[in-house]
């Protein structure tokens, strides 16, 4: 087995679904100046790429086409650089950093850039196109459940009182905010150019954030329910980039190793409580890294939700001051497709910067699945 | 300078930003200028806040938010070069001589030779307003005033000066009519002008009478209001609505300027009771209450001001016998022997006595002091009118016996209506005591004076066809609110028929407050109540015929709705070959409120204008999505600019601002579509069917758990869906009309037996409201 390395991690600002500054920037033009500054902030010899793969969780509109090779055309990439768009909503960006893991593993390239991106402004989810199968909705209405319903019913299920969301939903917001105060996101984000000018600051992050303030807001998605606008992540525009390659290549150009991936792993769960995917996805990949959750030194889950949050954390007896040091996706936002490629790269920038041995990375999907990556130090 | 393409404002308070709102409403680009904040910061705050502000409010000052953007905030210091592109520029600053004076030098400096300019002034005269000013600047300056709100209220006031250039007064008022749609009333240089004048002196003679008569504000409203033709809010309602604080601004004026002979000075008195409730921000519904209030303290008690001891108390039921006794008849009123009566006469006799008063002081005529009242202050009848509804001989004696001086114009009446017709013309009785015709300016028809000269064409108890001229008929609803029922399906029917033998084009239109409120709900649940299912299907079959026939016929047809056109009177302008609407229409298929869905053909159309106008993304469901978002919230257009939006009116079809010139606008673009005229083709439509049924239905019980769509919602909705999804089709299919029709009148039939869609009906019915069940 070669080894498998993150040698490079930036994503743009994350900013607000419609009222963001982003709103006006098209995905495409958004992830091309991700994955051109990527190259730059890497110094990778952009000849050497073998793939751009894109995750993008609705590759429609302005995401249409062949978006990876679109973007990567866009972003000045040798023509020799191939784009293959990968869809599985969510862990779309993960899933491309897998497929180069594995495609590293079969000889088959030694460098990849595994990018993702959603303007949920600009094409929005679910698409404008939504045509369910009707008999099988008959048959299996959950396959097509809102995401909010699921994680109302992941609450009802593991019993996640609303105080207990909003806590959680308030310590990601202060993380984030104080890690922004420290400057610990500076060296991620890339400032995006638009006609307005150049966008630099995230802006989902409500430092203001309260208990009290959150116990006003009425449930979003159930008026009996738990699940508040202030307990989930918000529709949010933004993409992510990172590099993979072999650790060998990655030696002989002096890149900067970030981490090393130790294992992967994807498992389906039942879509009506999606949001609990981590969970079995988590678990096979510590079985096949031969690691116990105790291990981790670093986590980063994906906050879909704070009731999937808290029911993962609790189902695989995680250390809640090792999740989301910087803060997660509730007070980040979550750009669909550039979720997973951000949280890859996140684990990896955080073990390299607090000196841990072992990093994992995973998230829910929409239709019940979950991804993992576990991350070793090198 | 012969045209208006560019407006300035100054002053961005509320009479001045509502101004350079409606100026952006018409389509022209406005720059809207205040002071700089004194506490510093950004410098175009005041503007910038009042457009921030207006954006919100609610009746909203914009007729589309799209308006906003034709506004060019700023400030006086930094921005009065502006002014050298904009062809009219209106004062609307603070009431101060001093204030306005150096604004009109610093204007003059940079306004461009032969712009006008103006002052919405409501009480300094122009004579003082222009002292010491130079002759150039006098003959371009008039005082134009509005009313507020300004979208909303139609009068315009104009008072132009000895010096004003008649050409200037030419083009201002030429645009205010045409292009913002004001009644333009000429007045003289008299303090108040015409409505203010006439209406402060009523309303202070109303609430002096009252304290000295000791009736409640409750009574007194319900005596100098309906029974008038007045709005209900009558007096004391409508000074909390104005603000208490406005009065004593207008009232200092009068009493300054107005000669000691007036008769204003015989009811000009203090009023204590009104100052210190002023002095304490009771001013209205603006500040802490008025002589009405709804009281946060007490429950949202509501409250009334006893006119005695000025302390609030429980509102009371107005109960007025002389109001029931007197029946329609104002005469009987003003002779009712009880307090009442004699408060409606005491109020209302010097009043209308001031109007006569007037004729010659502030106004040329008496029809322009009719104007100025019905449209300033929403009296259904002018002064005048109202005088002959008791009879000029009549008031004239009863005027005398009261001792009050008799005014001039009414000695010279000599007890003469001042309103007759001759010959199907009406006629005004002049100051020189003769009758003149009532000439309508070039560009105004009105149905009302067709009917005065000709019969209908055809009639029966719900609608008339009328001829209008020019080879073009007029379709008019009749019944009450302009309910549509069988009978109205029935004439248009026939009109169809006869249009087609006789004219070359059909104009649909009324000069109703609305121009249909819809279907017939009350005779639709008579109906269901019978369980008469056939006949209820066959309503909508033949409503669907109908409005097929009217939208295939051989000849042009043009609808022209003005104020409300809902549920199926919303239809039967989808099925003209153009809309011509006036700019105040407020318009949409609100079925849905009534557990129903629109039937005669509502979802078709709006599914085929969504289709082939809509700027959406590709796809089958993008315009699925928004017809259904549309009809199944009851959307509601409340602008013409809004049913554009809506894609109710498509491009091509066209919007007057003046509601006078809707129907001679609409009868000339029925005519321009005469000359090789070709019936539309009927559309055909690619539906995904079942599939998208479900992507709605989950759409719905989304908000149903979200508790903002309520179960029958979702039984109604889910019938929507089955119509807009196309029933059984498939996207390798087409549907044609007829089978969106028959999937319509399926849904309403099964709709319409639902005993919750009967509840909402019936609680529509009873309330007015509908029902969240």
């Amino acid at each position: 087995m070669k080894k498998v390395v993150i040698a490079g991690y930036v994503r743009s600002p994350f900013t607000l679904s419609k009222k963001g500054e982003l709103a006006k920037v098209r995905p495409d033009d958004l992830a091309a100046q991700v994955v051109r500054a990527l190259v730059t902030r890497t110094g990778i010899a952009a000849d050497d790429v073998e793939d751009l793969l894109l995750g993008c969780a609705f590759p429609e509109g302005e995401q249409g086409f062949n978006l990876a090779r679109v973007v990567g055309l866009m972003a000045d990439l040798p023509k020799t650089v191939g784009g293959e768009t990968i869809n599985r909503f969510c862990g779309s960006s993960m899933s491309a950093v897998h497929t180069a893991a594995g495609a590293i593993q079969m000889g088959a390239g030694e460098a990849f850039i595994c990018a993702g991106v959603e303007n949920m402004t600009r094409v929005p989810i679910m698409g404008f196109n939504p045509l369910p199968n009707p008999d099988f909705f008959a048959r299996m209405p959950g396959a097509y459940m809102g995401m909010g319903d699921t994680a109302e019913n992941v609450a009802n299920t593991w019993a996640i009182s609303r105080r207990e969301q909003e806590e959680f939903a308030v310590r990601s917001h202060q993380r984030a905010a104080a890690a922004r105060e420290a400057g610990k996101l500076d060296d991620e984000i890339v400032a995006i150019t638009a006609k307005s000018g150049a966008i630099r600051m995230d802006g989902c992050i409500r430092p203001e954030t309260t208990l009290e303030g959150l116990a006003e807001l009425k449930p979003a998605f159930n008026a009996a329910g738990s699940v508040t606008a202030g307990t989930s992540s918000p529709l949010t525009d933004g993409a992510s980039a990172v590099l993979v390659c072999t650790e060998d290549y990655a030696k002989r150009h002096k890149l900067d190793i970030l981490a090393a991936i130790k294992s992967i792993a994807i498992c389906g769960c039942a879509p009506e409580i999606m949001g609990i995917g981590p969970v079995g996805a988590t678990k096979k990949a510590l079985n096949r890294a031969g690691l116990e959750a105790g291990q981790l030194d670093v986590i980063e889950l994906n906050e879909a939700f704070a009731s999937q949050s808290i029911a993962c954390v609790r189902e695989l007896g995680l250390d809640l001051d090792k999740v989301n040091l910087d803060g997660g996706a509730i007070a980040l936002g979550h750009p669909l497709g550039a979720t997973g490629a951000r949280i890859v790269g996140k684990a990896a920038s955080l073990l390299k910067r607090q000196g841990g041995q072992y990093a994992l990375a995973t998230q829910c999907i929409g239709g019940g699945q979950g991804i993992a990556t576990l991350l070793e130090a090198v | 300078m012969t045209t208006i393409n560019k407006v300035a404002v100054i002053g961005a308070g509320v009479m001045g930003a509502g101004i350079a709102a409606h100026v952006a409403n018409a389509g022209i680009p406005v720059v809207l200028l205040d002071i700089v904040p004194k506490e510093g910061g950004n410098r175009n705050a005041i503007a910038e806040g009042a457009v921030a502000r207006m954006l919100k409010a609610d009746p909203a000052p914009f007729m589309s938010k799209g308006a906003a953007k034709l506004i060019t905030v700023g400030n006086t210091e930094d921005h009065l070069d502006l002014l050298a592109e904009c062809d009219w520029i209106v004062e609307a600053v603070i009431e101060r001589l001093d204030i306005k004076q150096a604004l009109y030098a610093r204007i003059d400096a940079v306004r461009k030779p032969g712009s006008v300019v103006s002052s919405n002034t409501s009480t300094i005269p122009l004579e003082n307003l222009l002292a010491g000013l130079s002759d150039g600047f006098a003959a371009d300056f008039c005082i134009t005033h509005f009313f507020n709100p300004p979208r909303y209220m139609r009068l315009l006031e104009v008072v132009g000066g000895a010096k004003t250039k008649a050409q200037a007064l030419a083009v201002v008022s030429d645009f205010a009519d045409r292009r913002l749609g004001k009644s333009v009333v000429r007045c003289k240089d008299r303090p108040g002008f015409i409505a203010n004048r006439l209406g402060v002196f009523w309303l202070q003679a109303a609430v002096i009478e009252a304290i000295d008569a000791g009736l409640n504000v409750e009574d007194a409203d319900a005596i100098i209001g309906r029974p008038m033709g007045i709005p209900k809010t009558g007096v004391f309602a409508l000074l909390d609505l104005v603000g208490l604080d406005l009065m004593p601004h207008v009232i200092g004026s009068m009493t300054q300027e107005l000669p000691v002979s007036d008769a204003f000075h015989r009811i000009n008195r203090p009023v204590p009771v009104v100052e210190k409730m002023i002095a304490d921000g009771f001013t209205g519904r603006k500040g802490k209450g008025g002589f009405y209030r709804i009281n946060r303290e007490k429950n949202r008690a509501k409250e009334a001001i006893d006119l005695t001891t000025g302390e609030y108390r429980d509102q009371r039921r107005a109960d007025v016998a002389a109001v029931k006794e007197a029946g329609r008849s104002l005469a009987k009123l003003f002779d009712h022997d009880s307090a009442h009566g004699a408060y409606a006469w005491a109020v209302m006799g010097p009043t209308l006595a001031y109007a006569c008063a007037l004729v010659g002081d502030a106004a040329d005529d008496i029809e322009s002091i009719d104007e100025a009242m019905r449209l300033g202050y929403n009296w259904k009848f002018g002064p005048f009118e109202l005088i002959d509804q008791v009879g000029a001989a009549w008031f004239t004696a009863k005027l005398q016996a009261s001792g009050w001086p008799l005014p001039q114009i009414l000695t010279l009446a000599a007890g003469r209506p001042f309103y007759r017709v001759e010959n199907g013309i009406r006629q005004v009785l002049g100051a020189n005591g003769a009758y003149g015709d009532l000439v309508r300016p070039d560009g105004v028809l009105m149905l009302a004076d067709i009917k005065l000269k000709s019969s209908p064409v055809l009639k029966n108890g719900s609608a008339a066809l009328w001829d209008i001229g020019d080879g073009v008929a007029c379709f008019e609803f009749t019944s009450k609110m302009n309910a549509l029922d069988p009978e109205t399906m029935d004439l248009l029917g026939k009109s169809i028929r006869r249009v087609k033998r006789d004219f070359k084009a059909l104009v649909i239109y009324n000069e109703g407050s609305n121009f249909s409120v819809g279907a017939n709900l009350g005779l639709a649940l008579f109906a269901a109540n019978i369980a008469a299912w056939t006949e209820i299907e066959a309503m909508v079959a033949n409503g669907q015929a109908t409005y097929r026939a009217l939208k295939y016929a051989p000849f042009p047809v043009v609808a022209a709705p003005s104020g409300m056109a809902l549920g199926g009177g919303c239809e039967i302008l989808l099925h003209a070959d153009a809309i011509q609407a006036h700019a105040e229409t407020y318009t949409g298929l609100v079925e849905v409120g009534v557990g129903l869905i629109p039937g005669w053909g509502g979802c078709t159309e709006m599914l085929a204008r969504w289709q082939a106008l809509g700027r959406l993304p590709k796809g089958p469901m993008p315009a699925i999505g928004k017809v259904f978002e549309t009809i199944s919230t009851a959307t509601i257009a409340k602008s013409a600019a809004e049913a554009q939006e809506l894609l109710i009116l498509r491009p091509g079809d066209g919007i007057t601002m003046n509601r006078y010139r809707l129907l001679a606008d609409a009868k000339a673009k029925a005519l321009a579509l005469v000359d090789g005229y070709q019936p539309p083709q009927p559309p055909v439509f690619t539906l995904p069917g079942a599939t998208a049924k479900v992507a709605l239905n989950m759409a719905v019980a989304g908000f149903q758990r979200m508790g903002k769509a309520t179960p029958h919602d979702g039984v109604v909705s889910g019938a929507l869906a089955g119509i807009l999804s196309g029933g059984e089709t498939d996207v390798t299919e087409t549907v044609d009309e007829d089978g969106l029709l028959d999937l319509e009148r399926q849904a309403f039939m099964t709709l319409v037996r639902h005993p919750d869609s009967l509840a909402r009906i019936e609680h529509m019915l009873m309330t007015g409201k509908p029902l969240r069940n």
